[in-house]
Order: structure tokens, then C-alpha cells, then sequence
């Protein structure tokens, strides 16, 4: 098996997703790119998924011998695989087995990126009533609070609490705007999940996750799922909304520059509302990462 | 009221929504799932338009296709002024529909570059799109440029924009998200500032509002 | 890649391209700018790329006087790129150190220029100076082979190529017509060719000459491109992006020193502007003025002495000089009838940057301004800066009569949003603003300056009547206390480690600077808020009219220009 593109052996051993099992339903042969390396993948008339690196660029055939497939596992939806051995099991989100739920993918969007800006992206509340006027924020309602962000040494996650935005029409049916309660995980470098509160039910909140692929340095395929407690709005409503938000995101992510995730802490300025940005920064140094950043000199 | 079978982030359907806000025409949208659930390619799509592509409207029975024709219909039945498609002038009706043809070639290019992209058509050249878009920017930015230097805002003469503008703008101001840039064309950004300027235009996802124009005091 | 390309101007943009309240994007030698036209017609050449997250600026909005980044709405100001709102903190003044990287740039011969590194002047284009500039065209190639290539460029009989100096061609017809290409470098294998002819043209020669060069030009391009695309391309140019300052990377950043007068700048306009009130612009003499925020105030140090705080009044944008409005005090010390006196048109000054101690919010739903004779000019700034952005407000003007109103072409703008109020007495004016203030609500916030008597009574009012504590921001302009410094107690620091004594008959402020520390501060009469410090423990005698009734009970924090310990000891969080 030739080499991988990719040296970062961080990146090397981690879980990516490549695809939405509901896109690859129709049993052919697709392909994709993780990490700057062809993989191939399908799913077999047993039902399960195979993933492995074509050694031809034009050809689809299945490899006979096994030894050269990819791991594989199916989880929230997706086709995950790796590159190396992970020392982690994927990230949990309890949600999504939750039986009054409804797990929806949303939409897989290519964009020219960092996985790690598209990350850092997701975790901003900031940019909400500029890049997502009258939906998630508005002016002139813009300032971010307080809240809180801890590294959980346990599952190595980042958690930001108590984040709270004002939204107008924060509740569906209302024209008020009010403080919506939100919840930022970043359980994966290349991961994150958001939880929102709920217009239906208090106590519980919705979530949002979007594993990002990383095609190459610079380019992402973003996937998007929600786990909702909805029992009104059509599926084909919740997806556009997502589509929506995330087409308000990505000529914000194409013009960032440099593309690649700066991780010295003298190249951008941060403010006290970049505080989860700063940890996830600090997390990825820590971990050593190198793929799709630019690593502190120093 | 009119039913525009709509899907947020087709700039051939944003074209319609546009030339509706201009002239202030009530419409229903009935949101199509393009992508992921390839619904217009669906059974129950086809047989509103075989050709299996957005956007379609029913006006009251009148079920048309295709963005550009779109536009025409509903210029000329709606827009009481006869700005947007002046139906007296042979002229500017030349005119406009070679703009129109242009429009057209706009999507073949920086509108299959950035399906590309963004949604993998993996089918598309896209060096060849890519290509094909830069050749008709500088055609476009040539006009527009000695269009600004006689005093003209828009593709067509006149001091009112017409929907040759309207046609040629969501491709356009969209074609970063298929990697081409528009740096080398000045004279389109600045009519792109200036098209966001006509009142009652409307944003999709990826596209900003411009900011106030001077005061005309 | 050599330092000399650098250190040369190009030009960029024509001046056409660059109509108000639009961003160009250029590129050179791999750097992206960010070019704009404020509304006073100064042309900014930024680097494209906001400090905070690295989004282009080319993507955000030229409001006329600042630039606004389209991803977190962050505000620079004209000429100086220094960041002027941050609308996630919105009580917050950002650090005035926070500043978008600029290049040098100059308008001439119908072009902007710009060069990393550029000193001196643009290229003379002797004979080209009435010039008609070409529609520029950019091609893909290196900028070598496009000069090369225009040596052999022909539009007229006779045509003969020559370089210049400066990398230019000039090419010269039978008749003596001529035109001259710049090729600006792009990037490696990108470039712009920029011409310029030596004649004014006007009308349809002026169009069918355009024309012609324009099609020469493209003609050109076809085959540069194919040479172009024959040979091996070139790795492109990767600028540096500069580093931020140690102090920007950092949460928490703040503290500039003491009185200094660090900039020097000249009377430039001196006038009545009503009576009694004497208005004073000032102009940098050498290099650009430091940004302001609306609200903030210069310290301006006098001839005879004296050192004086005055609000600044400018809008958004006025970035090329101060303005300050200054009240001849009959029962001054000194300094306002040294102003009146004795300041007079080309004098120079020493003054202080501007620092910001009564910030604006712009995230209010309605903003209620209430000022008092001269307390009006740092609520003018304010006001200006809300009204150019659309924002929601009433200003109440409160005035002795109608000649006692200053600015009033700087209000002219405000229209229906400005009241004035003349010659209230006291009770009628405690009514006038029971009425004004009527209406607490989410989102309101209400910014007042004036005499002592009349913002302790807007104050009780707002109170009375509901509005929260953070609600009503004030700024005194001077404090009526009487200072009692006759009693002596230790003073400990946490962080310094260190035990001073405070004496009779100095103040805490003082004790500080004779002992290295370096303080902040301003007014050194309790009003400003510069010289603000936590405390740890102790009690405090409050002496001071900048902490609110609130935070001088919790006693958190003290003015050690004036305020002293009510116990023997006194622990400060420096």
C-alpha cells in the first residue's frame, strides 16, 4: 500500500466521516477524498459498508482481498474510517438514540477550508447577527456574554456552557426576540456538536453536529446532523433551514485567510468572546495536530 | 397567487425571487428538497417538468420552466412601468435577450463550477468551467466598463436596470463558491454593489447586502 | 524575491475604480489589499484581511467613514485602520492598539499606487500628467514577459517601444502620440497592465481611442497568455502576514501610562461656537492621528502649564484632525480662559492620544442623550456615530438660551432627534427629564453629561423612575467635591508586593509614581475613571463623581487620584 499523503499522525489515527449513509444507498461504487487520498467505498449486498484506497484511479472494482480494507464503522448516519489506529472509540452524543427524536442528515457541502476554521466557525456566536441576520441574530443585539469553557480531561472534549445569544423569533410562532440557550462540544478535532434549547420542550435540548472531512489542508466536505425533539416541521423544512444557515456560512469560510488554522496566539486577536476558540486553539496544540493548521513557531 | 417551486440556494431560482421583491409581486414558495433528496428529479417533479429542473411557476394555472423565460413573463405581465422589459422597444428586446443568452452560459459555467464544489457533480470539467467563466467575466466587465464610462449602470442602456441584470447576477456574485475569483474584474463588482442598491433587493445564502449608498443630498 | 520590488510604488486601481462607498480588491506581488474611498475622498490601502479572524475586508462595507468586516461587524476608521467598535463587547472601548495593517498609498495620473514599502513619491510622468487613463487588463502571466511582450505593442504608424527607469515602457507613435504601461505583478504568473496616454481626450475621440487600446491590449493578452502557458509556472508569491503585538494576543489588555503628551499638533481653526464656547480643531504635524472612539477625550497641555481633559467631537471617520469645544469658566484656574485667550491659529500643541472612558454601546434598541452646556461634546461624537449607522436615538440639549447652543451644524445633522431645551430652571428641568426618562425598557440606555447638579439629578430620576444601574452612563466633567487629604494610612499592593506609606497632603496616585509604579490617569480630579484600581481590603472614602453610588458601597474599586483609606490600611489589586 503506497504511502499516505498525509504525515500527521494525530490526524492519520483519527475517525473521519466520508459520507452520509443515506447518500450511498444505491449499492455502486463511490468515491471520495480524506486526508489528500482517494478512498472507495460501498455498501455490500450484506449490508455493510467497505471502505478501502483504490490503487487504479479509474477503476471501480471491489477489492477481493480483504486485508486492504479500510475499518469501517456506521454511526449517526454516517460511514466512518481511518487511516491509522485510533485510540479513541467515536465520540458519543446520548441523543441520538433517544426514541422521540428525529435524526436527520441535513446536507454534505464541499468548502474551500481548514477543517479547523470549520470548526472554530461553529463554535462562534459572535458572527450570528451579521452572517445570519434575522434568523440566529440581529443588530442591534450583538453582544456575547459571559460563559463558560472547560477541557474535560475525562473524554478530552472541549464544553462551553451557559452561552446565550439573542435570536429573534426564538420561539417558532413568536415575533419576539429573546436570549436562546446554547451548549458547544468539541469532542474530535475535526468535530463538534451544539445543543439549543428547544422550543417545544424545556427541559431538553436539540442538537446539531457537523463532522467535518478533511479533503486536504484547505478543503472540507461539512456534514450536518440534527437530532430533534419536532414533531411538527416537514424534514424537508428542517434540512433547507440547515442549508440555509450553512450557505450564510461558507462565503465566510472561503475568504478566510491564511486557509489553514493559525494556531500561534500572535496571529489573530482574539476578544473575550473567542474564549472557546482560544481553548480549541490551545487543545489542538496540545494535542500536537498539524493537518489543516498552521503550528505555533515557537 | 403565483407558486414558485423554490429551493433557497439555486441562484436560477433567486433570479425570480428578485425580479417579485422588485416589483413587489405576492408569491407562494413550495420548497423542493434539490439536495440531499433529489426531489426534481422525483416522479411527481417530472411531471411538472420533465426536464427535472427548478424553477418552475404556476400562475394560476400557467406552468412555466426555465429562469430566463420566467423572467420575461413575469416582466412583462406584472411590471407596470415596462422598465424591467420594455416590450415597446425592439431594441432593448434584442438586446436584453443576448444578454439573456449570456446569462445562460453564466450557469453552464459558474454555476456547474460551483455545483462542483459545493455538491460534488463530480461529472463537471471543471477546469473547463472554471475556464469558460473568466472568458464571458471579461467580456462582461469589458461592457460594463464602457458602460460606466458614458454614465451607464446597467448591462443594458437606460438609467433603469432590466432583468438582463437581474439574469446575469446570481451566477456571478456567487462564482467564488466554485473558485473564480472576481478580483480581476472591477466593473462587475461595482455593478454587483450597485444591483444590491435597487430598492427592494432581496439576499440568499451567500450573498451579502451592500452597504448605504451615498446620499443623494 | 528582492527587497527592491518592495520598496517600488505600482499602481493598483485607476481612480475610477474606486467610486464612494465601495471596496476594491487588488493584489500585489501575492499581498491582497483592501482598497477603499472614504467619503472625504482619502483612499485606504489595507491589508485584505481583518486582524481578528482573518476574513477579507474586500468582502465587507465602506460606510463612507469606516470599514465594517462582514463576519463580526468589528468597525475601522479611515486613514488610521484602528478598530473602532467591537460589537460583542459593546460596553467595551477596544484597545486603541487594535489595527488593521495599512500600506503606503498615494492618488496621482488617474491611479492609486501602493507599494509594501514604498517611500517617497510616485514615478513623475513627465508628459503624461493630463493623462487618459486605459481601462486596465488584467492577464495570466508574469510580469516580465507582459513588459517585454509591450515593447513590440503598435496602435499607430510608426510606433517605437523604449523602457524606462522606473520598469515602465513608453510607446511612441509617427505623431508623437504616446502611451505608457505599467504592468503591475500580481502574483507570479498574474498581472494588470495599466496605460496611460499623454493626452487629455475627451468625447468620441476620447471612446474610439479607449477602444482601440483596449482591443490592441486584449490582442496582446491572447498571445502573452499562450507564451504564458508554454513555459513552467511559477511557484506563487506567499506574503508574510505580519504578527500581531504580544499585547493583542492576550485576553485581557489595557494600561497605557500617565500624563504623557504624546503627540504634537497645530491650531488649525479656532472659533466662537456660541457664546461663551470656543471651538478648536487640530491637525497632526507630522503622520497620522491615533483613532478615537466616540466618547473619548484628549488631554491637552497648555502653555501656560496646565493640563486639561476635553471631549472630542468628531464623527466617524474624521480621522484627519480633533475637535474640541471648550467654556470659558469665569471661576477657572487657568485653563479655559488660557484656551480663550490665549490659543490662538498656528500655535502648537502637545496633547495625549485619545483614551475612553465613557464608551458608547451601539447595542441599544433607542439611546436617550442628555447634555448640559458643555457637557455636549463627547454626547456629539456619540450621537454622530449613531445617526450615520441608523440607529435609534433622541439627543436633549439643555442650554441657558439659543446663543448658548454649540455645534449646531454638527446637530444640524440629527434632525428630528434633537431637542433643545433653553432656559429652564431647575424644578422645570427636573420635569422636562422625569418626562425624558420616562420610559425604562430591555435595550435602552441612556448616555448623560453636564454640570454636577444637573447629572446627579438625571441620575436620582432614572433611578426614581426604573432604569437599571448599566443602563445610565454619565461622565462628569469636572467634581464639585471638596477633597479631604489630611489623613495618612499604609498602603499594601498584592501584586507589586510592596508597603508605601500615604501621607498627609498627597494622594495615593502620587505615593505610586514616586515609587516606579506607573499609573494611568487623566483628569486627577475624580472624574474620569483612568486611574481606577480594585481593591482587596480596606475602606474606602469615596471622593470621587465617577463610581456610582453602587460600586462606591461594594468597594471594589477606588480613584487614588483623589479617594484615600477610611481605614489605617489599604490592600490594591496592583
Amino acid at each position: 500500500m503506497p504511502e499516505f499523503t498525509c504525515k500527521d499522525p494525530v490526524a492519520l489515527n483519527l475517525w473521519h466521516v466520508i459520507a452520509s449513509v443515506e447518500e450511498v444507498a444505491d449499492g455502486s461504487v463511490q468515491r471520495t477524498q480524506l486526508l489528500g487520498d482517494q478512498v472507495a467505498f460501498t455498501q455490500r449486498a450484506d449490508g455493510d459498508f467497505i471502505v478501502w484506497r483504490p490503487t487504479d484511479s479509474n477503476s471501480d472494482s471491489v477489492p477481493s482481498d480483504p486485508a486492504v480494507l479500510l475499518p469501517v464503522q456506521q454511526k449517526y448516519g454516517y460511514i466512518w474510517t481511518t487511516f491509522g489506529t485510533p485510540e479513541h472509540d467515536i465520540f458519543a452524543i446520548p441523543e441520538f438514540d433517544e426514541s422521540d427524536r428525529r435524526n436527520i442528515h441535513a446536507a454534505t457541502f464541499g468548502v474551500h477550508v481548514s477543517a479547523p476554521r470549520a470548526i472554530e466557525n461553529f463554535l462562534d456566536m459572535g458572527h450570528f447577527p451579521y452572517v445570519h441576520t434575522d434568523i440566529l441574530g440581529a443588530e442591534p443585539h450583538t453582544e456575547v456574554k459571559e460563559y463558560y469553557v472547560d477541557v474535560s480531561e475525562e473524554r478530552d472534549e472541549i464544553v462551553a456552557t451557559n452561552c446565550k445569544f439573542w435570536q429573534p423569533m426564538a420561539a417558532a410562532g413568536s415575533t419576539d426576540g429573546a436570549d436562546v440557550d446554547y451548549i458547544y462540544r468539541v469532542p474530535h478535532p475535526y468535530c463538534s456538536v451544539l445543543y439549543k434549547s428547544c422550543p417545544g420542550e424545556e427541559s431538553r435540548l436539540d442538537a446539531v453536529a457537523v463532522f467535518v472531512q478533511p479533503v486536504d489542508e484547505e478543503h472540507v466536505r461539512a456534514h450536518m446532523m440534527l437530532t430533534l425533539i419536532d414533531e411538527v416541521s416537514a424534514d424537508t423544512a428542517i434540512r433547507l433551514f440547515q442549508q440555509t444557515i450553512f450557505g450564510q456560512d461558507k462565503p465566510i469560510l472561503e475568504n478566510q485567510y491564511p486557509k489553514r488554522l493559525p494556531l500561534d496566539p500572535r496571529a489573530e486577536t482574539p476578544i473575550r468572546a473567542d474564549k472557546s476558540a482560544i481553548a480549541y486553539r490551545r487543545w489542538l496544540t496540545g494535542k500536537g495536530i498539524t493537518y489543516g493548521v498552521i503550528p505555533s513557531a515557537a | 397567487m403565483i407558486k414558485l417551486y423554490d429551493y433557497e440556494l439555486s441562484g436560477n431560482c433567486y433570479k425570480l425571487r428578485l425580479l417579485m421583491s422588485f416589483l413587489g409581486i405576492e408569491y407562494a414558495s413550495e420548497l423542493i428538497d434539490f439536495y440531499p433528496g433529489n426531489q426534481h428529479k422525483a416522479e411527481a417533479f417530472r411531471q411538472i417538468n420533465p426536464l427535472g429542473q427548478l424553477p418552475v411557476i404556476d400562475d394560476d394555472g400557467l406552468v412555466l420552466r426555465d429562469a430566463q423565460a420566467i423572467l420575461v413573463y413575469l416582466a412583462s405581465k406584472y411590471d407596470g412601468s415596462g422598465q424591467w422589459y420594455p416590450t415597446d422597444s425592439p431594441q432593448m428586446l434584442g438586446q436584453i435577450s443576448q444578454w439573456l443568452a449570456l446569462a445562460d452560459a453564466i450557469t453552464a459555467t459558474a454555476s456547474a463550477a460551483r455545483l462542483h464544489d459545493a455538491l460534488f457533480y463530480n461529472h463537471i470539467d471543471i477546469d473547463a468551467a472554471r475556464n469558460g467563466a473568466h472568458r464571458l467575466f471579461r467580456m462582461l466587465d469589458e461592457h460594463l466598463w464602457f458602460a460606466e464610462d458614458t454614465g451607464q449602470d446597467w448591462i443594458c442602456p437606460g438609467d433603469h436596470p432590466t432583468i438582463a441584470d437581474i439574469a446575469c447576477f446570481p451566477y456571478t456574485i456567487l462564482s467564488e463558491e466554485g473558485g473564480i475569483s472576481r478580483m480581476d474584474y472591477p466593473a462587475i463588482r461595482r455593478w454587483c454593489d450597485r444591483f444590491k442598491r435597487i430598492p427592494g433587493f432581496t439576499v440568499m445564502s451567500g450573498v451579502f447586502p451592500a452597504g448605504p449608498a451615498v446620499d443623494a443630498a | 524575491m528582492t527587497t527592491d520590488l518592495h520598496s517600488n510604488w505600482y499602481p493598483i486601481a485607476s481612480s475610477s475604480d474606486l467610486p464612494n462607498r465601495h471596496v476594491y480588491q487588488a493584489q500585489l506581488l501575492g499581498r491582497e489589499f483592501a482598497v477603499w474611498r472614504a467619503d472625504d475622498g482619502y483612499v485606504n490601502v489595507w491589508e485584505n484581511r481583518c486582524l481578528h479572524r482573518g476574513v477579507r475586508l474586500s468582502i465587507g462595507i465602506n460606510d463612507g467613514q469606516e470599514l465594517k468586516c462582514q463576519y463580526h461587524g468589528w468597525r475601522y476608521a479611515n486613514r488610521t485602520a484602528g478598530c473602532t467598535y467591537i460589537p460583542a463587547h459593546p460596553a467595551d472601548a477596544p484597545s486603541r492598539t487594535i489595527c488593521n495593517n495599512t500600506y503606503p498609498a498615494q492618488e496621482a495620473h488617474g491611479m492609486v499606487w501602493a507599494g509594501e514599502m514604498a517611500v517617497g513619491e510616485v514615478p513623475a510622468l513627465d508628459g503624461f500628467e493630463a493623462a487618459t487613463v486605459l481601462r486596465p487588463i488584467p492577464l495570466n502571466a508574469p510580469q516580465e514577459m507582459v513588459s517585454n511582450s509591450l515593447l513590440a505593442y503598435s496602435f499607430a504608424d510608426g510606433c517605437s517601444g523604449a523602457p524606462n527607469e522606473d520598469g515602465s515602457v513608453t510607446i511612441t507613435a509617427g505623431d508623437g502620440a504616446a502611451v505608457r504601461f505599467y504592468v503591475q505583478p500580481v502574483n507570479s504568473n498574474h498581472s494588470v497592465i495599466r496605460g496611460i496616454l499623454n493626452k487629455e481626450l475627451t468625447g468620441s475621440e476620447r471612446l474610439s481611442s479607449l477602444k482601440l487600446h483596449d482591443w490592441k491590449l486584449q490582442e496582446l493578452r491572447s498571445k502573452v497568455e499562450a507564451e504564458a502557458a508554454q513555459s513552467e509556472p511559477l511557484a506563487p508569491m506567499e506574503p508574510v502576514f505580519a504578527r500581531v503585538s504580544e499585547l493583542l494576543s492576550e485576553l485581557p489588555h489595557e494600561t497605557t501610562d500617565g500624563r504623557t503628551a504624546e503627540l504634537r499638533v497645530t491650531v488649525t481653526k479656532k472659533s466662537m461656537t456660541a457664546e461663551g464656547i470656543v471651538s478648536l480643531r487640530f491637525d497632526s504635524i507630522k503622520g497620522q492621528l491615533p483613532t478615537f472612539q466616540p466618547g473619548a477625550h484628549i488631554d491637552v497641555h497648555l502653555q501656560n502649564g496646565l493640563i486639561r481633559q476635553y471631549s472630542l467631537t468628531n464623527g466617524p471617520g474624521e480621522t484627519d484632525h480633533y475637535t474640541i469645544g471648550v467654556k470659558r469658566e469665569p471661576d477657572s484656574r487657568g485653563g479655559s480662559v488660557s484656551i480663550h485667550d490665549a490659543v490662538k491659529k498656528g500655535d502648537l500643541l502637545a496633547v495625549s492620544a485619545p483614551r475612553n472612558n465613557f464608551p458608547l454601546r451601539r447595542d441599544a434598541v433607542h439611546t436617550i442623550f442628555v447634555a448640559g452646556g458643555i457637557g455636549v461634546t463627547p454626547l456629539i461624537s456619540m450621537a454622530r456615530t449613531l445617526n450615520s449607522q441608523g440607529h435609534s436615538f433622541e439627543f436633549h440639549y439643555f442650554v441657558q438660551s439659543k446663543n448658548h447652543a454649540a455645534f449646531k451644524q454638527e446637530m444640524g445633522e440629527f434632525d428630528k432627534a434633537l431637542t433643545l431645551h433653553e432656559g429652564l430652571s431647575p424644578d422645570e428641568t427636573g420635569a422636562k427629564l422625569r418626562e425624558v426618562l420616562s420610559a425604562p425598557g430591555d435595550s435602552r440606555h441612556v448616555y448623560i453629561c453636564g454640570p454636577g447638579p444637573m447629572l446627579e439629578a438625571t441620575r436620582d430620576i432614572a433611578d426614581a423612575q426604573g432604569w437599571p444601574d448599566g443602563a445610565i452612563h454619565f461622565e462628569y466633567f469636572k467634581n464639585t467635591i471638596e477633597l479631604d487629604d489630611s489623613n495618612s494610612f499604609q498602603l499594601d499592593l498584592a501584586r507589586s508586593a510592596m508597603t508605601l506609606n500615604v501621607p498627609a497632603g498627597k494622594t495615593i496616585l502620587e505615593v505610586l509614581r514616586e515609587n516606579g509604579i506607573n499609573m494611568a490617569s487623566s483628569c486627577e480630579q475624580g472624574a474620569c475613571g483612568t486611574c481606577r484600581v480594585g481593591v482587596i481590603e480596606g475602606d474606602v472614602i469615596h471622593q470621587d463623581v465617577y463610581l456610582s453610588p453602587g460600586e462606591k458601597a461594594e468597594g471594589k474599586s477606588i480613584m487614588t487620584c483623589v479617594s484615600r483609606a477610611a481605614s489605617d490600611r489599604l490592600i490594591l489589586d496592583i
